[in-house]
């Protein structure tokens, strides 16, 4: 097994069998980490806890809710604002947030009582939203409050509100992971048949697994839109509370971030007997195979073929001017959980950039199969890294630019490595075909930028130049390109608008496809 | 207590190879089956639900779907679940088809047999000789 031990890590053994160095010859029988284990004492790691993978990650994306904590006012702070999941309702839930603030004296009596006074008070204040999720923090699970017995008391006294209890404190499991688990069990068994939706199309899907960071889920639903798909419930970015109760009328469950949410999938598989089918919503290619293979499902590949056509005629050319200035950049692929491997082959085949390694904060063992598998031979793949190693990875690999997550971001500027946001992004939306352009974009402007090479002067020694201009990222990039590619007419910088999603939102002209019973009876 | 019965029984889905199954198998045709694994590897997602019990399910039902299209058959999907693996299946035969030009020459029985070792290999990288110590979870 080719491990790989970090020199900062020699003192703590066990990390040795958590880090691989994908060799010539590996496959997936003598390469890969172990994962989604108990972080290791001594260790200091990044991950975050389950009730944050229960909230932060998948809860709170859901639009139309008041999304309350029962604890001490710290965990809602640390799960407030700090991911892109915008919402098409002026970002209601990003905006607002809600805590029971449980203090020392609520620990010793109990915090029942103040728990039902701060549901009451929640609804009161926006008396629009019906529609509330109450999380469980470490605190409240410790001292045994029973939010079920309230939430249940307070939809009994006003009917029209409905309350999901996620009972997932932040010890509920060794990451976010955890918590992620706990969330999609718990609403399947509590809300899921709850509603019977309005059908209004004949090919009817969940797609599951999406966030809506930075507008990814509107441009999904867009091309959903043009193929004539009726898309019942988000899971759960930009979702609506009421349509995720009724994801058992779907057709077809299209999955999109399989770390965080292939329970609830296989759940809806074995109990409603949905299928799942996994997508890959970033690349060219693989977006492109995705909604062939949710048109062949339907028997309508051919509105997928006319979407592609008309995306690929527009933003190809783009792509590919970033793809001559990346060719052979080295990238450290340092996401949370699924973008190792949503990425990793995405961007190797169609912006030309190198992989040299991937990691995993909260990932399994199966996003490392997925993820070693993705990426070539050198690669080093780690899970749950801590800060040292993260660091001496950075010393010894010196990548040209890092995808990560916003705290070890911030390490890896000072040590002059540019970095790009992974979770919540830059300059997102980055699916779709534009999306996946922007991302380029945002990659090319972060290896070249000129701050950067500044940046890496020191002005307590260095010789400064004073006697030339300030360079561009173009003159950088363009320097060693050949006269052809530099000039080639067929390629260009991105021209999408700053804003893409406001034109989506716009958009009421979608193609009206007849019902299948409307086109038999007329037959 | 019928379900969880059943889950231990489909966590303890049973081995089917205890080596590379395709160990012996000449070079020129390993690499044959070598460039479409490496497709696989590269592009797919189902080979890896997150239990063993279902990892067969997948392989079985994709790439048998796969041989059969490549071979020219008739292909079934009476219910949601084989529909979704044909249309994983008819992607792959197209890719095949595609990049591996030799296939063209092959009889029906010839591309069931490169399939057939395909498979092998397939379910040997992914359940059988996985390191992954989660496929044998019992719930999901
Ligand atoms: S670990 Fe517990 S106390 Fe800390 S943020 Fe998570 S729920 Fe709150």
């Amino acid at each position: 097994m080719p491990y790989h031990e970090f020199d900062c890590s020699k003192c703590i053994p066990e990390r040795k069998m958590h880090a691989v160095t994908k060799g010539a010859g590996e496959d997936l029988t003598s390469c890969l980490p172990l994962g989604y284990l108990n972080t290791i004492p001594g260790t200091i790691s990044e991950r975050g806890c389950a009730y944050c993978g229960a909230k932060h990650v998948i809860g709170t994306p859901m639009k139309d809710v008041l999304h309350v904590s029962h604890g001490p006012v710290g965990c809602t702070y640390d799960t407030w604002q700090t991911k892109r999941y915008i919402s098409d309702n002026d970002n209601f839930q990003l905006k607002y947030t809600f805590a029971t603030d449980v203090k020392e004296k609520h620990i010793v009596f109990g915090a029942e009582k103040m728990l039902k006074e701060n549901i009451l008070e929640a609804f009161d204040a926006f008396p629009h939203i019906k529609r509330m999720t109450i999380y469980q923090t470490c605190a409240t699970a410790l001292i045994g409050d029973d939010i079920n017995a309230i939430a249940g008391e307070v939809m009994e006294e006003r009917p029209d509100v409905d309350i999901f209890v996620c009972n997932s404190p932040g010890f509920g499991g060794p990451s976010q992971s955890g918590g992620h688990h706990k969330i999609n069990i718990a609403w399947l068994n509590q809300k899921v048949g709850t509603v019977e939706p309005e059908i209004t199309s004949d090919y009817v899907i969940n797609y599951v697994g999406e966030y809506n960071i930075q507008g990814d889920q509107e441009v999904m639903l867009d091309f959903f839109k043009r193929m004539g798909i009726q898309v019942l419930s988000t899971f759960t970015g930009n979702g609506k509370y009421d349509d995720l109760r009724a994801m058992h009328r779907a057709h077809l469950n299209v999955l999109e971030c399989a770390r965080s949410a292939e329970y609830i999938c296989d759940e809806l598989r074995v109990r409603y007997g949905i299928p799942r089918l996994d997508i890959d919503g970033f690349g060219f290619k693989a977006l492109g195979d995705s909604l062939r293979k949710i048109g062949l499902f339907f028997g309508i590949e051919d509105r997928a073929e006319a979407i592609i056509a008309e995306e690929t005629a527009r933003w190809q050319p783009e792509l590919d001017w970033y793809k001559e200035r990346l060719m052979g950049k080295r990238v450290c692929l340092w996401p949370g959980g699924s973008k190792l491997w949503h990425w990793a082959h995405a961007i190797q085949a169609e912006m030309g950039v190198n992989v040299v390694s991937v990691y995993t904060k909260f990932g399994h063992q199966g996003d490392m199969e997925k993820g070693v598998s993705r990426c070539g031979e050198g690669a080093l793949a780690i899970d749950d890294p801590n800060e040292l190693e993260g660091q001496e990875a950075l010393r010894n690999l010196r990548p040209d630019v890092i995808f990560t997550g916003k705290r070890p971001g911030e390490v890896a500027k000072k040590m002059r490595v540019p970095y790009l946001n992974a979770h919540a992004y830059h300059n997102g939306p980055y699916k779709g075909f534009e999306g996946w352009v922007r991302f380029a974009r945002d990659i090319y402007n972060a290896v070249y930028s000129p701050m950067h090479q500044l940046s890496a002067l020191d002005i307590s020694q260095d010789a400064i130049p004073g006697d030339t201009g300030f360079m561009t990222r173009r003159m950088l990039s363009d320097a060693t390109l050949p006269e052809a590619v530099r000039n080639d007419p067929s390629m260009r910088p991105y021209t999408g608008a700053f804003d893409p999603i406001a034109a989506i939102r716009a958009k009421t002209d979608y193609p009206e496809f007849p019902r299948r019973s409307a086109i038999e009876a007329a037959e | 207590m019928a379900g969880k019965e059943k889950n231990v029984a489909r966590a303890n889905y049973p081995k089917l190879y205890t080596s590379d199954p395709l160990a012996e198998v000449e070079p020129e045709l390993r690499a044959k089956i070598g460039e479409m694994e490496n497709y696989i590897m590269k592009n797919c997602l189902w080979q890896f639900n997150s239990r063993g019990w279902d990892r067969r399910t997948q392989n079985a039902g994709i790439l048998g779907k796969t041989a059969q299209l490549l071979a020219g058959e008739e292909v079934e999907t009476p219910t949601p679940m084989e529909k979704c693996h044909w249309v994983d299946a008819v992607m792959l035969a197209r890719e095949f088809r595609e990049r591996c030009a030799w296939l063209a020459g092959m009889s029906g029985d010839e591309i069931r047999a490169v399939i057939g070792k395909l498979h092998a290999r397939i379910d040997w990288l992914t359940i059988d000789g996985s390191l992954n110590q989660e496929l044998t979870v019992q719930n999901y």
